[in-house]
């Protein structure tokens, strides 16, 4: 039920997170950040998540790659919910009728 | 009832009271969880994660981005330099928001903020930050309320944690979760997230320079190194773009 190695895997994550959650709070509060800096930092999180998700702009069939550009324009439009069930529905249409 | 009675009862009812508002508060922000959280739990349980992992995660990690992206890179055994070196960017804007909530938290002693920071997620952190600037308005000191600000984050974690552990126990049963289409939520909520994020197209040109760079590697190179050959270069494009405009 419990394996050590994803119950440390999860600790550690965990770590950086908390990590993420004071430094800010203990370092940035009394400092000015570059530009630079801070175009980083709110720059990071997007450049990850499509990284992530990449290999779906590249899926090698046409049903994915169709339904990944309807989710893509759901997202520009819609909020959380209904983004999620149009993308679960049409992926799921899409792969039954064209495969 | 003696006067000591009193005077704690006068000091715990507007606690209670504002740990209730907070609760009230983020009742309407749970609608954002709902879909996610138990697509989250049946993958990660697709994955290999126990139905007593999930929440383990969940719980002690507290952050949904960097748990989808854990999820979507898991593998048995997991990578634990990748997941690691992941989270941290992917949460990378907590950094910020503990930055600008600071000043409201001067009035706290650091053994009291840096747990209530372990509460900090998009949602509590918006309520919070927006009550006390409201409450300032108002003249009320602290400008900052405690109570109401952990009372946002405590139903805010329960849901997720039980709706995880939802999908968790829930997922197996349904069967390959793939076939349905629901493999597509991951991305969606990515894409839904990144649009939260937007600040026009010229901030987003590193995340351009990522989608096309961990796209071609993952083509052309085998395992996940897509993920930090995406990631380093959007953040190396970020770093040389700042400083045209800088």
């Amino acid at each position: 039920m419990i394996d050590p190695l994803t119950v440390l895997t999860i600790v550690l994550m965990a770590s950086a997170t908390y990590c993420t959650r004071i430094i800010g709070y203990l370092v940035l509060r009394n400092r000015t950040l570059s530009p630079r800096a801070t175009a980083l930092m709110e720059a990071a999180p997007g450049c990850v998540l499509i990284s992530v998700i990449a290999p779906h702009f590249v899926a090698n069939n046409p049903a994915d790659l169709i339904a990944i550009a309807i989710t893509l324009l759901a997202a520009t439009r819609l909020s959380m919910l209904p983004t999620v069930m149009v993308a679960v529905a049409a992926t799921g249409l899409l792969r039954h009728f064209i495969g | 009832m003696s006067a000591m009675e009193g005077e704690a009862g006068a000091e715990q009812a507007p606690i209670r009271s504002e740990l209730w508002r907070g609760i009230k508060g983020c009742i309407p922000v749970l609608l954002g969880i709902i879909p996610y959280a138990p697509v989250l739990g049946a993958q990660a349980a697709q994955k290999g994660l126990s139905v007593l992992e999930v929440p383990l995660m969940t719980g002690l990690n507290f952050a949904g981005g960097s748990e989808f992206a854990a999820i979507q890179l898991w593998t048995s055994p997991p990578h634990i330099v990748l997941i690691v070196a992941i989270t941290f960017p992917v949460n990378s804007r907590h950094l910020l928001m503990g930055a600008a909530i600071a000043p409201f938290l001067r009035h706290l002693p650091k053994r009291k903020a840096l747990p209530a920071l372990f509460a900090m997620t998009d949602e509590s952190w918006a309520l919070g930050t927006a009550d006390a600037k409201a409450r300032a308005d108002q003249g009320l000191q602290p400008a900052f309320s405690l109570p109401y600000y952990l009372g946002t984050a405590l139903v805010f974690y329960v849901a997720r944690v039980a709706f995880t552990t939802l999908g968790a126990a829930l997922g197996p049963v349904l069967g390959d979760v793939e076939a349905y289409g629901f493999d597509m939520a991951f991305p969606a909520v990515f894409l839904v997230l990144m649009a939260g994020m937007w600040k026009g197209f010229g901030a987003a040109r590193p995340w351009l320079v990522s989608l096309v760079v961990a796209a071609l590697t993952y083509l052309f190179v085998p395992g996940a190194r897509y993920v930090a050959a995406g990631a380093v270069s959007g953040l190396i494009a970020a770093y040389v773009l700042a400083g045209d405009e800088a």
